[in-house]
């Protein structure tokens, strides 16, 4: 009874802070906190009641070395890669040079160097970029990051509001003209490339079309709209595709069988037995997903300039700004690596068959 | 029951249709349309300390909020020297010693009084070896500026610049030098706040820290999402005519294009190349000429280029019209290495296009057999417009001479990173002069620059150069650059020039009074809105 009150709680009041968040309301502290302390207790009282917390202390213990060999590995690549950070069109004279190398310590050995950035790392400093210069690499990654996670949550909402219905709707009715249609869209939204996608949507939805939202920057509901639905379309085809399937499966199984035996109506079935069933496999494919969303997102961002941190993963190493590139992939990778765990932890929220992982 | 299901996603995208509402006369940020000019500047400054500033996006910003000794006239064509922050300024007669009268009653943006010991500071935040400006070099005509920046002067009092008791700045330089106030243009060389900077460290740039003095000040500056500048209303020469500058940081220009369409931006620059003949016939389209070059560079250690009569031939058998009919941005085909529009422009100075004498001076180099030539490799860093630029080059080269020349593109700072190690036998490269002096174009080919990959030099080139440099004399300047020119582009010819750059940007028609000029100064104070 009471997970049940603390699940609906803490989804109701995601969405509202997902909504109030899409419509700009500025939302209080207290909201975030509630939500905080909701989900994050909410997980650590259930990995502690399902006996998994020696399972999730390994993963994030895990989570620390997968970081250090990519932390190792990008800094060996970046420094193996041809052209410095302060090549340039004008070359600037041996002396600037020196001082600009002995400001960032790049005129230290290599080892020297990697010791620095451990170092920093180990206290959680990711050093200042050489591009914005003064500027240090949290701040930039905190300035940036918001507006994608924004993009990335509402994409991925918005996939499983399209993809859920339209998986379900497809394997229910299996063969009709609904099934079909539906399936349609989904290979088409699998097939079709974001970016072509997006130039379709700027060219309906945008100023030269029916001028419904706008089509740049990240300013308000209107901005977000279009990059939102562009980068949900993608999954939302995966999901609607692997829901029917899961609908299929389930509803072809002996429980179903019972269930209609017993003389329950299609109501209850579809909702009660077959819905919450095929919606397992779902669940556990939204951190490959929620992946896909991230590295998607770089092209979306980029059309519809919203101002997030994937522009700057790319520009960093056309830049060859070690401390930003450095820094981005961390935080990337630490970020696809925490999906995969929070996906590990809800498919054993969802499914009782996963006991011991 | 199943359309139950919908119900949630259908409220969803509904509730985005309906928050769809147009907001016309008021802008981002409370801004009124009525009071605004709306900029992209492509990108986020990188940074708003314009002694540290390398890139085009800070500098637009800077040159609107800041201001120096002196400053160009923008409305005059060969932009005239006029006083800024400098009532007057003279040379001693030799050119080596310079005096500028500070001008009185300027005030910075917080109130404080600006004196010459801003200029000082300034001077002395530039050199600062900790500081680590790329742009330090601007000073290093200074008596012991670059011994100060380069650590072997602890000492700042030793720099040849201080305060007299009439309160002006004086500067000693290291050699006389004409053309020395056109440096103090530059943002790396305006005057600093140094109790600003010593109270915020790197924070001093961020709005309510900065503090400036020149038609604009910072507004808001919201990282990667737009920048707005407001008028000064202390500013000491005549306010700027609109209250707002709001800059946009889109850095797709397609993006931008949409925006200028749709009356949503009021000035875009990028231009794509492919898309002008049909940008060339919107309202509002600007071209103008940049003091940016475009050349091709031969190493002269590397053969078959240290033959002289096959640097001469390959010159003579590239047809600079074809490259530039071929890119159709309007750029300017270029024989002479000083641009157009500075002292010293020659219009027929360097090697016409005349394949005939190519061919012949090919056979004189020994190559009659074409097959004896080495093989060629000619190298560009990975961009579209130098992708079609090389070929061409290839397919005149071809047709013109009988030779066949192959192409290797790098990425940008692989192939910056060649050019300073091993340059390849050819090579292209561009150049834009800080300063509208011939001396920025001629310097960067002497023996020491740093930017002359060609492994050429010549002592009686650099004498040359270095006496047009000293003098304070046009015409005697003049005759000295042109035997330098010819040097380079008739005799020796280690670079052939291709072409002049000309830039391209859109401009709203409701903006009025705003200036384009050569060096490429984005200053928005005579502009005004309708």
């Amino acid at each position: 009874m009471i997970t049940r009150i603390w699940g609906w709680t803490s989804l109701i009041l995601f969405a509202v802070t997902v909504t109030m968040s899409y419509f700009d309301f500025p939302i209080p502290r207290a909201v975030w906190w509630l939500d905080g302390i909701l989900w994050l207790g909410g997980t650590a009282v259930f990995i502690a009641a399902r006996g998994m917390g020696v399972f999730v202390l390994r993963r994030l213990l895990e989570t620390v070395f997968v970081i250090w060999v990519i932390a190792t590995a990008t800094f060996v690549l970046l420094r193996t890669l041809p052209g410095g950070p302060f090549d340039q069109e004008k070359a600037l004279p041996a002396d600037i040079k020196r001082n600009i190398e002995a400001k960032y310590h790049l005129n230290e050995p290599l080892h020297v160097q990697y010791g620095l950035y451990l170092k920093g790392l180990s206290k959680g400093e990711l050093g200042q970029s050489y591009k914005y210069i003064g500027r240090d690499i949290s701040v930039i990654i905190g300035d940036s990051l918001p507006a994608s996670i924004q993009l990335g949550v509402y994409a991925l909402l918005i996939s499983y509001l399209i993809g859920i219905p339209l998986g379900v709707l497809a394997g229910w009715k299996r063969g009709s003209f609904m099934d079909s249609g539906s399936m349609f869209l989904a290979i088409a939204g699998v097939s079709l490339p974001s970016f072509l996608m997006a130039q379709v949507f700027i060219q309906v939805f945008g100023y030269q079309g029916l001028n419904w939202f706008e089509s740049a920057q990240w300013l308000g509901p209107e901005y977000y709209f279009l990059p939102m639905v562009v980068l949900g379309i993608r999954p939302a085809a995966v999901i609607a595709r692997l829901t029917r399937a899961s609908v299929l499966e389930v509803i072809h199984s002996d429980y179903i069988r019972t269930a209609r035996a017993k003389g329950l109506d299609a109501k209850s079935i579809l909702f009660k037995h077959v819905l919450r069933n095929s919606l397992i496999p779902v669940l556990m494919i939204s951190g490959p997903l929620a992946a896909g969303i991230l590295t998607g997102s770089f092209v979306i961002e980029q059309i519809f300039n919203v101002p997030g941190v994937s522009k700057h993963l790319i520009q960093s190493v056309t830049n060859r700004d070690y401390p930003l590139i450095l820094g981005t992939t961390l935080m990337f990778s630490l970020m696809l690596v925490l999906a995969n765990l929070i996906t590990d932890i809800l498919t054993a929220v969802i499914d009782p068959r996963v006991k011991t992982l | 029951m199943i359309r139950k299901t919908f119900v949630l996603p259908l409220l969803f995208i509904s509730l985005g249709f309906l928050s769809c509402t147009k907001k016309n006369k008021v802008l981002e940020y409370g801004l009124e349309l009525k009071d605004t000019i709306r900029v992209n500047l492509a990108s986020e400054p990188p940074s708003l300390d314009w002694i540290k500033a390398t890139d085009t996006t800070s500098s637009m910003v800077c040159e609107n909020m800041m201001e120096g000794l002196v400053d160009y006239d923008l409305s005059d064509p060969n932009l005239r020297m006029i006083p800024a922050l400098a009532e007057s300024w003279k040379p001693s007669a030799d050119a080596r010693v310079w005096t500028f009268t500070i001008r009185k009653g300027v005030k910075w943006s917080d109130g404080v009084d600006f004196t010459a010991q801003h200029i000082l500071d300034g001077w002395e935040y530039l050199l600062n070896p900790k500081t680590a400006s790329e742009y330090a070099y601007f000073l290093f005509p200074i008596k012991n500026a670059q011994g100060y920046n380069s650590g072997k002067i602890k000492n700042f009092s030793e720099v040849g610049a201080r305060i007299n008791d009439k309160g002006q700045v004086v500067i000693e330089l290291e050699r006389p030098m004409g053309y020395f106030p056109m440096l103090l243009t530059h943002h790396a060389t305006w005057p600093v706040r140094k109790d600003l900077i010593e109270r915020f460290g790197d924070r001093w740039t961020d709005p309510g820290n900065l503090q400036t003095l020149g038609a604009y000040k910072l507004k808001i500056w919201d990282h990667d999402k737009a920048l707005v500048l407001e008028r000064y209303d202390g500013y000491y020469q005549e306010k700027a005519k609109t209250k707002y500058i709001l800059g946009y940081m889109i850095n797709e220009y397609a993006t931008a294009l949409n925006m200028y369409g749709s009356g949503k931006l009021d000035f875009q620059e990028t231009l794509p190349a492919k898309e002008l003949p049909i940008l060339k016939n919107l309202p509002g389209f600007r071209s103008a000429q940049m003091l940016i070059t475009y050349y091709v560079g031969f190493n002269t250690s590397k053969a078959p280029f240290t033959n002289l009569k096959v640097r001469k031939a390959f010159s003579h058998a590239i047809d600079r019209k074809q490259i530039t009919d071929l890119l159709g941005a309007g750029h300017a085909p270029l024989t002479s290495w000083i641009p157009t529009g500075l002292l010293g422009y020659e219009n027929d100075r360097g090697l016409r296009f005349d394949p005939e004498l190519a061919r012949k001076l090919l056979d004189e180099a020994g190559f009659k057999d074409r097959s004896k030539i080495p093989k060629i490799i000619y190298s560009f860093n990975t961009n579209e417009n130098h992708q079609r630029i090389a070929e061409n080059i290839q397919a005149q080269l071809k047709k013109n001479l009988g030779v066949e020349i192959q192409l290797a593109n790098e990425e940008w700072k692989v192939y910056i990173n060649r050019l300073h190690t091993d340059p390849g036998q050819m090579f292209r490269m561009g150049w834009q002069g800080d300063y509208p002096d011939p001396d920025s174009f001629m310097n960067m080919m002497t023996a020491k620059s740093e930017n002359n990959y060609t492994r050429w030099s010549s002592a009686r080139y650099d004498q040359l150069i270095s006496d047009a440099a000293s003098s304070l004399n046009p015409e005697q300047r003049k005759k000295l650059y042109s035997e330098a020119q010819k040097i380079l582009t008739e005799d020796e010819v280690p670079v052939v020039p291709i072409y002049i750059e000309y830039r391209n940007n859109l401009l709203s028609q409701r903006v009025k009074g705003f200036p384009i000029n050569p060096i490429n100064r984005r200053v928005f104070k005579e502009a005004s809105v309708e």
